[in-house]
């Protein structure tokens, strides 16, 4: 063929040399992998967390159950939480909205985080600034994050927020009313999100002490609730507050058609189906 | 140095007015996104209910316009077709175009652009958007690899004995970029739909079909973008930039894409709309109805205008032989993709997520109106855009069979596509 000689790269040699990156690409990838940090930190980091089934019944799994038929809507929560994690008013990681029964009937709906097991963020996370601890809780990792915000469009329940402004100096409105800050403030171009008082958990195995039972390492909209309408505790452990409840009452997560496995337990009020 | 200058723009007065213009469009781009490193994304538009506006359905665009480059690479230098290197060249440099024009926005639009390289470092093989990234890096490099060599040909860079080299040796790779990034493309442009695709969440995205929608359109739009960039500045420069039959054949390829997605969309419509039921769906496209032009533009817009009459303007031969109908055309076609990107963007954010148990309306509709400064910055896209093109096109050796006549009728178009087919052949044989 005249084609030949005037072709630079004719199409089996192409096919050769496709096939001599390949197995070079392999040869070099496969001794490399266990070598890289960034490879190894991938498979350390993510593969045992962030799917369904996590069945290591020895940690425990943080969860929460809140009685909607108990909350008066005070907003107690809301405001403590502001307080501890240092969030704005236009930031809140803790919602309420007062919602209807088909019945016609108000109740008070509040949402912290729901630390899905099968968390829709953690997956689009393009660079693993998010992802689900060994004991259920869903974090940010701050100094990660690039502030894409693809997080925010997967989460189904509106639970993160964006630092679209950098924070002044302003002193929190709810302080020293309703607590003081104990985290550092985010800084701009971040996502962030409730923690479940993530600070708190971190110091209860060295103090000695249960999250959910001790105040001083649990949530901090928990400890606050006037009606007891939020409970704290480990899912994994049957004598905790929550794992009875849950195995005694019926209780509804929100919108678990997804498949998200929320840790967030809600008792619904009368009026209400599951 | 000056005095080249000035003779430059006394010679071609016009030209150099244009070049002004885009100039000073870059320049509102630059300062745009200079303001908006500086201030952050407060002075956009944007808000937590809807995190991605303009900026996203322009870097969307601008990759999807960029699909002549693989196509037209894949045609010439795997499938053999050599004489289509006429206009892969100009597809090419569209394609590296479109891709950093991207890029600057994906940069702007980030919280925290000074951590730009986190997706080369920390991976996430599970997210879409991980893959996109790192997808469109490496394919920006082919594109680079492909437009160097163009570019050290046309200008006095190839005296120096190493560019000379350089360039002959990546000239020689070509087969290899083109087989790269056809698969790096037919990747990327299709997650592009998946990004939204895969969010179950939100029921106007989720949609299996998304991802090839997105392809299908990316193909028969950047086509149609080569195109017409091809033909305008052929009638600007009073050359005949590709022969008539390439023009032709690439219409046709353009006009059968466009089928092709059309085919798609319309079932992918009737499946998830028209023959199905799903409550979640079928409340938010009401909220869609009631409060925005969706319904209006995703019909008129991206069907109609945007693929049909696209699709028979390139396929009927009578209209294919006309240039003003052939731009016309690709005009439409681009215009499609745009809204479609557009759209696909704002929808979904529009309508709120229902996440309380309650049947109480909580979750209001979301607006959103892009703000000055999200305006600036696509101005700077747009502006670099045609800057770079208007300099490659006067400066660079685009289009290797370019012959100094105008081609102006239709009959001319004809009479060039007998003799170039009657050139080839012998040249095959």
């Amino acid at each position: 063929m005249d084609d030949s000689k005037t072709t630079l790269v004719t199409r089996r040699e192409l096919l050769q040399i496709m096939l001599g990156a390949g197995i070079s690409v392999g040869a070099a990838v496969v001794p490399a992998e266990p070598l890289s940090p960034i490879i190894r930190g991938y498979f350390e980091r993510l593969e045992p967390e962030g799917t369904i089934g996590r069945d290591s019944r020895d940690q425990p799994h943080w969860g929460m159950v809140i009685d909607l038929g108990k909350c008066i809507g005070c907003e107690y929560c809301v405001y403590a939480c502001q307080a501890t994690n240092d969030v704005p008013d236009d930031m809140r990681w803790n919602v309420h909205l007062v919602d209807e029964t088909p019945t016609g009937d108000i109740f008070h709906m509040t949402r912290p985080c729901l630390h899905c097991q099968n968390a829709p963020c953690v997956k689009v996370c393009p660079v693993q600034a998010t992802y689900v601890r060994d004991d259920g809780l869903v974090i940010m990792d701050y100094d990660r994050c690039i502030g894409c915000r693809y997080c925010q469009a997967a989460c189904p329940y509106d639970a993160r927020v964006f630092n679209w402004d950098s924070r002044g100096d302003e002193t929190l409105p709810y302080v020293p009313e309703w607590g003081a800050p104990e985290v550092e403030r985010r800084a701009r171009g971040v996502v962030e999100k409730c923690t479940f008082c993530i600070h708190r958990i971190d110091e209860a195995a060295e103090r000695g002490l249960t999250p959910g039972i001790d105040t001083d390492v649990t949530p901090a909209c928990v400890n606050v609730c006037p009606v007891e309408a939020r409970y704290f505790g480990d899912l994994n452990d049957p004598s905790s507050p929550v794992a009875q409840i849950i195995s005694s009452t019926p209780t509804l997560r929100l919108r678990n058609d997804l498949g998200t496995e929320a840790s967030v337990y809600y008792i619904p009020p009368r009026g209400l189906a599951i | 140095m000056i005095s080249t200058v000035r003779d430059f723009v006394r010679n071609s007065p016009a030209y150099s007015a244009w070049v002004l213009l885009l100039a000073a469009m870059f320049g509102v781009g630059v300062y745009s996104v200079i303001y908006v490193l500086i201030n952050g994304l407060a002075p956009t538009s944007l808000s937590d209910n809807l995190v991605w506006g303009l900026w996203i359905a322009v870097d969307l665009s601008a990759i999807g316009l960029g699909a002549g480059a693989f196509t037209l690479s894949a045609a010439v230098y795997l499938l053999g077709m050599k004489r289509y290197e006429s206009i892969a060249r100009a597809a090419v440099l569209i394609g590296l175009l479109g891709y950093t024009a991207a890029m600057i926005a994906l940069f702007v639009d980030i919280g925290r652009p000074d951590r730009f390289y986190h997706p080369l470092i920390y991976w996430n093989v599970h997210s879409v958007l991980w893959e996109i990234t790192i997808c469109v890096v490496f394919y920006s490099m082919v594109l680079m690899m492909e437009v160097i060599p163009i570019v050290i040909e046309s200008t006095a860079l190839k005296r120096n004995r190493f560019l000379h080299w350089l360039a002959g040796f990546l000239h020689r790779l070509m087969p290899i970029a083109a087989l790269f990034g056809m698969g790096l493309s037919l990747l990327h442009q299709s997650s592009l739909g998946a990004t939204y695709g895969v969010l179950t969440a939100r029921p106007v995205w989720y949609s299996p079909s998304a991802p090839v929608l997105f392809i299908l359109n990316a193909v028969a739009s950047g086509i149609s973008l080569t195109l017409i960039v091809t033909l305008i500045t052929s009638s600007f420069m009073k050359r005949r930039l590709v022969p008539g039959d390439i023009i032709n054949n690439i219409a046709k390829l353009a006009g059968i894409a466009s089928l092709a997605y059309l085919y798609l969309k319309l079932w992918s419509w009737a499946a998830t709309n028209y023959y199905s039921h799903s409550p979640a769906l079928e409340r938010d496209l009401e909220l869609l109805r009631e409060n925005t032009p969706y319904g209006f533009t995703f019909w008129w817009f991206e069907v109609l205008l945007g693929a049909l009459v696209p699709a028979v303007i390139f396929l009927w031969p009578r209209t294919r032989r006309n240039r003003y109908a052939l731009i016309l055309a690709g005009v439409l076609s681009v215009m499609g993709l745009i809204v479609y990107r557009w759209n696909m963007t704002l929808s979904g954010f529009t309508v709120g997520l229902d996440w309380s148990p309650g049947v109480a309306e909580l979750f209001p509709v979301n607006t959103y109106s892009p703000s000055l400064v999200e305006w600036g910055v696509v101005v700077g896209i747009v502006g670099y855009w045609l800057l770079a093109w208007s300099l490659a096109a006067r400066f660079l050796r685009l289009y290797p069979h370019a012959k100094d006549e105008p081609e102006s009728s239709a009959a001319e178009a004809v009479e060039t596509h007998a003799a170039d087919s009657g050139e080839a052949r012998p040249a095959q044989a």
